[in-house]
């Protein structure tokens, strides 16, 4: 019984949802039959980082050619760790990265990726969401051969015990020829950062009528800078000028779907409504509770915006820290 | 001994002076005058006729029953009951003109008949005489009336007759002033003179020059439009079906129908529709006069056969897609102008295939390709909704169906109008249900002019209703109102539907007066009536929407309803005149709108009525005055439906 | 250019979906279905590059004879002919199984370029893509959002997390996944739909295709997730209120 867990890195550490899908590889098996990797051409720091924790050993997967993500050279490298480590699963995080290559891997070795895991059962027993979330289906994994799966962000808590002795370290020196790539990625870049562009933020706050006046808008506006979110509203407040008209939400505006979507002062009429229903969680502010805001809204809150904003603001610096 | 007494009477006065005899010369003369005359008016006219009836044919066209067709010449075109209406000093100038023009018939009859020296009515016989008089008074009342009509235009000069002078019309007036002072100066001339003479010749020369003039000018309406009153499409707003596999609506000069040309030709270019048009008044593109007058540029240049899109140098896309159908223009034309269906065709040529390139458009049909309504918001909500208040589910047995609508079953403020109405309806003891799905009228995409979506919504409903067994149905929206019982029908046979107005007030005399709790005591929608103490607090101005107005001839029955919960005050603009409030022709559901908003503008004018609610019996009429008038701030009138208005009397214990 | 679009026929998304009674699949009585969104997406990048340098946009889909209904749509909105997989039981193969199917049907066809969607609105997988690629041995790019095509030379803009953008350069023939928004959609029209009545359907059968249907990934059940949205209204003080939030956004729903 051998796990592997591949780990991913961001900003030069390993990233937290890779810290997850480790958590998730500890309801497969105890922590010394698990093995977590690292890709990449120089990955000495990042292999130093997951050996603090404990796991059986860490395994570096370093060639020149995995400098830079490619499909390409992490199957290449990767099928070629499984054919030597022979794990009976295989634990990635859920990210655009892993869905790019893990099910191009799981391929190569006659398997199935289950992916985007939400819970692990006895048995084993992945459960995943179906029709965008209304449903939830249950799988088992069949056959000899590895069992892939990546587990969904945030569906496991990122917390792993520190290891007590230094864990092992390899390194894995796979052969891969240059011709063998056959993607060039290019260097990652920003959308433009002149037009603002709601239709691909991730967390908006948005303002409306009930904010009053144009000055009172820097409080949301302060609300949204310590959350990272864009700043949007409705109609009436583009209407007065107070904020651009490329800020609006609405069926004559921008639809927007963001992560978190938050109304501060919006009463929730249906022109405002249709433009961001599709929110995966809305948040309401509003001092009326009968706002119609309230019936889509995840989380409410009934209350004075002007008491209840900065209060949040607070809050979310808190929590950031 | 009448005869006698009138040939006394007449004795007395002057007789109109005739020339005896013409010489060969000048028969000659006056006949080759005519010849050319004849000519200059054929070899325009023969082109327009022959541009008309080359134009493809009307596949729906019935010319029975006839007898709508001639009731609308009688009153239209004998009696100028629109010209005269709509436009009331002008309009009885203009049709004095007319009749003057229908009196002089056997006077220019006789007038030629004397050049060739076969004159049948003389001057000095008994019905001569009479009949000459009293086609002297409409010549009188003729150049009167075109003296005031040329100083309107070049003096006056209303903004609706256009920037530009129109030289023409300036010409054509004074060579009818000229018909008629020739006319009647020959009554003050000796008979035989020379002066009979000359002035016999002046009325042959501005006769002659007349004539050819009429097809060259916007007065080629003299010959066609009693043409176009008679032949016009049979009902308002009316959108024909399209025909046959290639026909996607009016995409080139080949889709454009006898009708739509003749149209085209008889425009006048009075602007009495412009005049009317929400968009005009907004500072949009959109002008209806030009659209029509765009079709007949095309037609002049182009031709009926041609492939050059009718979307292009005479008309714009966008100017097509700003309308809202509020049907004003069609309303006031004068000449049987049907501009409806001629705007909904330009849009059907560009949606149905695929030329018409709007973002919020192809929002709005993707969301009812893959969804049940307009707004793109999940069916579940609308189970929800009726789940949550308990609303019965139609099995049948009820009487009445009540269809939710995209607004109501999905909007907040439609909610509530349904709500109130389920209120009222309990209290009146009538039976109803809601079906269990409901996908959009499809009245939006059927006013863009996308047919694919509007066949396959149709059916799908049409379908719906013959499995639930509905016998009738009852809605709160103008717009699913008409596009059931109308537009339907081209798929199928919808079942009776009333608007929830009729309903109400059906059953008026069983609902409470505002604040008495007592039943409303009958009486006639009007100022000046006396009212109960209470009811007279609230100041109730009432939106005529233009889908049950204009469209469906409903304005006493909402009056009726909100007449429960005040004093009633009129709008300037009302009834038959009332100006839209922006969202119709699908327009609610496109973008940014530029210029003026339609909404706030008759917002601004609902509220200057110093009423303190504004009555809608609309959801999109409420939708669109929400925004406009809570942008007035605190002393903005209360927004209701006349629905909320009929409930808010009911006995508080009347729950469910 | 050859551009082949693997179109997925999925339940309406705001359809009314029941478990069936042995919990493994779903009530097929009252579903309505249309064309997965991302495939349309998909669909639309192949007919814009159609429409600016020429060639072919052949549509695949594989399910049961409902299927036809959404590559009638397909062809209705450009595609120039299409190819129907005739499977019946399409749910009792995973995504290994479906893409060897796909791959099987496509083979012969030798396109230039084979577009998916990113995933599907009823599994959300998200893989299919990427396995017919490995399967026939083709370079691929997942997540794309624009694409330019010069030559055999593609150039795609790949969607990375948090508002990061990518180039990728790969050379025809190739896999390409398409997500959602990276294009206008057209709607389907009238003209298109009576055009379509002509363009060719070739069907299938999943059976004459050497496609190894054995799964390894096997379907327990399927059960309603716990929780249901609903409104929670955070109660309080301000500050309380405040505190209550970011602690349900932070670990109830996860998006601080």
């Amino acid at each position: 019984m051998s796990v592997l867990v591949v780990l991913e890195e961001r900003g030069g550490k390993v990233s937290r949802t890779s810290w997850e899908a480790a958590a998730a590889a500890l309801r497969l098996a105890p922590a010394q039959e698990i093995t977590a990797v690292v890709v990449g051409a120089r990955t000495e720091p990042l292999a130093a980082e997951a050996a603090a924790k404990v796991f059986g050993k860490v395994v570096r997967v370093e060639h020149p050619l995995l400098a830079h993500y490619t499909s390409d050279g992490y199957c290449a490298a990767l099928h070629q760790l499984i054919q030597k480590e022979s794990p009976t699963q295989v634990v990635f995080p859920h990210t655009y990265q892993v869905r790019d290559y893990a099910p191009a891997l799981a391929c190569r070795s006659g398997q199935t990726l289950i992916g985007d895991v939400i819970e692990i059962g006895d048995g084993p027993v992945f459960t995943r969401q179906l029709m965008q979330g209304r449903l939830n289906g249950s799988y088992r994994h069949a056959g000899a051969g590895p069992c892939f799966l990546s587990v969904q962000a945030g569906a496991f808590r990122a917390d792993l015990p520190d290891a007590a002795a230094a864990t092992p370290i390899e390194t894995f020196s796979p052969s891969i020829d240059a011709a063998q790539i056959r993607t060039k990625p290019g260097e990652p870049f920003r959308g433009s950062a002149q037009t603002v562009d709601l239709g691909s933020a991730q967390l908006i706050v948005s303002v409306g009528r009930g904010i009053r006046e144009a000055e009172n808008i820097s409080l949301v506006q302060d609300l949204a800078t310590a959350l990272g979110a864009e700043l949007a509203a409705s109609r009436p407040i583009c209407d007065n000028g107070w904020l651009p008209m490329e800020r609006q939400v609405g069926s004559s505006g921008q639809s927007v779907a963001p992560k978190l979507y938050l109304a501060v002062g919006i009463s929730g009429a249906i022109q405002h409504l249709v433009g961001m229903k599709g929110s995966q969680c809305i948040v309401a502010i509003n001092k009326d509770p009968d706002a119609p805001i309230f019936e889509v809204a995840d989380y409410g809150i009934v209350g004075d915006l002007f008491e209840v904003v900065p209060a949040l603001t607070e809050a979310v610096k808190a929590a950031k820290q | 001994m009448y005869r006698e007494l009138i040939g006394a009477m007449t004795l007395a006065l002057p007789i109109l002076a005739e020339p005896r005899h013409f010489s060969i010369l000048e028969k000659l003369l006056f006949v080759a005058l005519a010849a050319l005359s004849v000519y200059g008016f054929w070899s325009r006219f023969g082109v327009v006729l022959k541009k008309i009836l080359q134009s493809k044919k009307d596949a729906d066209f019935h010319l029975f029953p006839i007898g709508r067709r001639a009731w609308d010449f009688f009153w239209e075109v004998m009696c100028q009951a629109k010209v005269i209406r709509q436009r009331p000093l002008p309009g009885l100038a203009h049709a004095f003109v007319f009749w003057a023009f229908c009196a002089f018939a056997l006077v220019t009859l006789n007038h030629c008949a004397t050049g060739l020296g076969v004159g049948f009515l003389s001057p000095d016989s008994v019905a001569g005489r009479i009949y000459f008089y009293f086609a002297a008074l409409f010549a009188i009342a003729c150049a009167v009336g075109i003296a005031g009509l040329f100083i309107r235009r070049f003096l006056v000069r209303p903004k609706w007759l256009g920037e530009k002078l129109s030289w023409e019309s300036g010409f054509i007036a004074l060579l009818i002033f000229a018909l008629m002072a020739t006319y009647l100066a020959a009554f003050f001339v000796a008979d035989a003179s020379h002066m009979a003479r000359v002035l016999w010749w002046a009325h042959t020369i501005t006769l002659l020059a007349f004539l050819p003039l009429i097809p060259h000018t916007k007065h080629l309406h003299l010959v066609l439009s009693p043409a176009t009153v008679f032949l016009s499409r049979g009902s308002f707003g009316r959108i024909p079906p399209l025909h046959g596999d290639e026909d996607f609506g009016l995409v080139t000069g080949k889709d454009l129908t006898q009708l739509v040309s003749l149209q085209a030709y008889s425009c006048v270019e009075c602007g009495r529709c412009t005049e009317h048009c929400p968009a005009s008044n907004t500072g949009k593109t959109l002008n209806p006069r030009e659209i029509v007058l765009g079709v007949r540029g095309y037609l002049n240049e182009f031709g009926p056969a041609s492939e050059e899109p009718l979307l292009g140098k005479y008309n714009s896309q966008r100017a097509v897609f700003e309308c809202t159908t509020c049907g004003a223009c069609e309303f006031q034309c004068p000449v049987g102008i049907e501009h409806v269906p001629i705007l909904v065709g330009l849009r059907r040529g560009a949606v149905n295939t695929g030329a018409w390139e709007d973002q919020h458009g192809a929002k709005l049909f993707l969301a009812l390709e893959r969804g049940s309504n307009a707004l793109g918001i999940a069916s579940t909500e609308r189970d929800k909704f009726v789940e949550k208040n308990a609303l019965p589910l139609f099995d049948g047995t009820q009487e009445y169906c009540l269809w939710l609508g995209c607004m109501g079953g999905y909007d907040p403020k439609g909610r509530e109008i349904i709500l109130s109405l389920v209120k009222v309806m309990q209290h009146l003891g009538a039976t109803f249900g809601v079906l269990r799905k409901e996908k959009c009228t499809g009245d939006p995409v059927r006013r863009l002019g996308n047919d694919l979506l509007f066949q396959q919504l149709a059916e799908s409903n049409l379908e719906t209703l013959t499995q639930s067994k509905t016998k009738k149905i009852i809605s709160i929206c103008p717009h699913c109102v008409r596009t059931i019982q109308e537009d339907w029908k081209e798929y199928g046979t919808p079942p009776p539907v009333e608007h929830h107005s009729e309903f109400l007030a059906r059953h008026i005399d069983r609902l409470p007066q505002a604040g008495t709790g007592v039943p409303h005591v009958p009486r006639t929608w009007g100022p000046g009536n006396a009212q109960t103490t209470q009811a007279a607090k609230e100041k109730i101005v009432f939106h005529d929407p233009c889908y049950l107005g204009r469209y469906r001839n409903v304005y006493d029955e909402p009056r009726a309803v909100a007449s429960l919960a005040g004093e009633p005050v009129e709008a300037p603009r009302n009834r038959e005149r009332s100006f839209c409030c922006g969202a119709g022709g699908g327009l609610a559901f496109l973008g940014e709108e530029t210029g003026e908003r339609v909404s706030h503008v008759r917002a601004e004018e609902l509220a200057a009525t110093g009423a303190t609610i504004v009555g809608a019996a609309c959801p999109f009429c409420n939708t669109m005055f929400r925004d406009a008038l809570a942008a007035r701030g605190e002393g903005a009138p209360q927004l209701l439906d006349i629905a909320q208005l009929a409930a808010r009397n009911l006995p508080q214990n009347n729950v469910n | 250019m050859k551009i082949i679009v693997a179109i997925k026929q999925v339940p309406e998304r705001d359809a009314m979906v029941r478990i069936t009674p042995d919990a493994k699949g779903l009530e097929e009585r009252d579903l309505q279905y249309a064309m997965n969104e991302p495939d349309a997406y998909a669909l639309e990048e192949a007919l814009q590059l159609k429409e600016k340098s020429g060639g072919e946009v052949v549509v695949i889909s594989a399910g049961p004879e409902r299927v036809g209904s959404t590559i009638r749509e397909a062809l209705a909105k450009g595609a120039d002919r299409a190819i129907h997989v005739v499977c019946d039981n399409l749910a009792a193969r995973d995504a290994l199984g479906v893409a060897r199917l796909l791959a099987a049907a496509i083979k012969p066809e030798s396109p230039d370029l084979i577009l998916t969607g990113l995933q599907s609105e009823d599994l959300g997988l998200g893989q299919t893509g990427v396995i017919v690629a490995e399967l026939l041995n083709l370079p691929h790019a997942s997540l794309i959002l624009q694409v330019e095509v010069t030559g055999s030379e593609i150039k795609a803009k790949r969607e990375l997390e948090e508002g990061w953008f990518q180039s990728v350069e790969l050379a025809a023939p190739a896999v390409l996944t398409i997500q959602s928004g990276g294009n206008k959609l057209r709607y389907a029209t009238l003209m298109g739909i009576k055009r379509a009545k002509t363009k060719e359907v070739r069907t299938v059968n999943a059976s004459e295709l050497a496609a190894d249907a054995a799964s390894v990934v096997t379907l327990d059940s399927i059960t309603l997730p716990k929780k249901q949205k609903s409104t929670q209204m955070l109660s309080g003080s301000a500050k309380e209120a405040a505190a209550a939030l970011v602690e349900k956004l932070k670990f109830e729903a996860r998006v601080l």
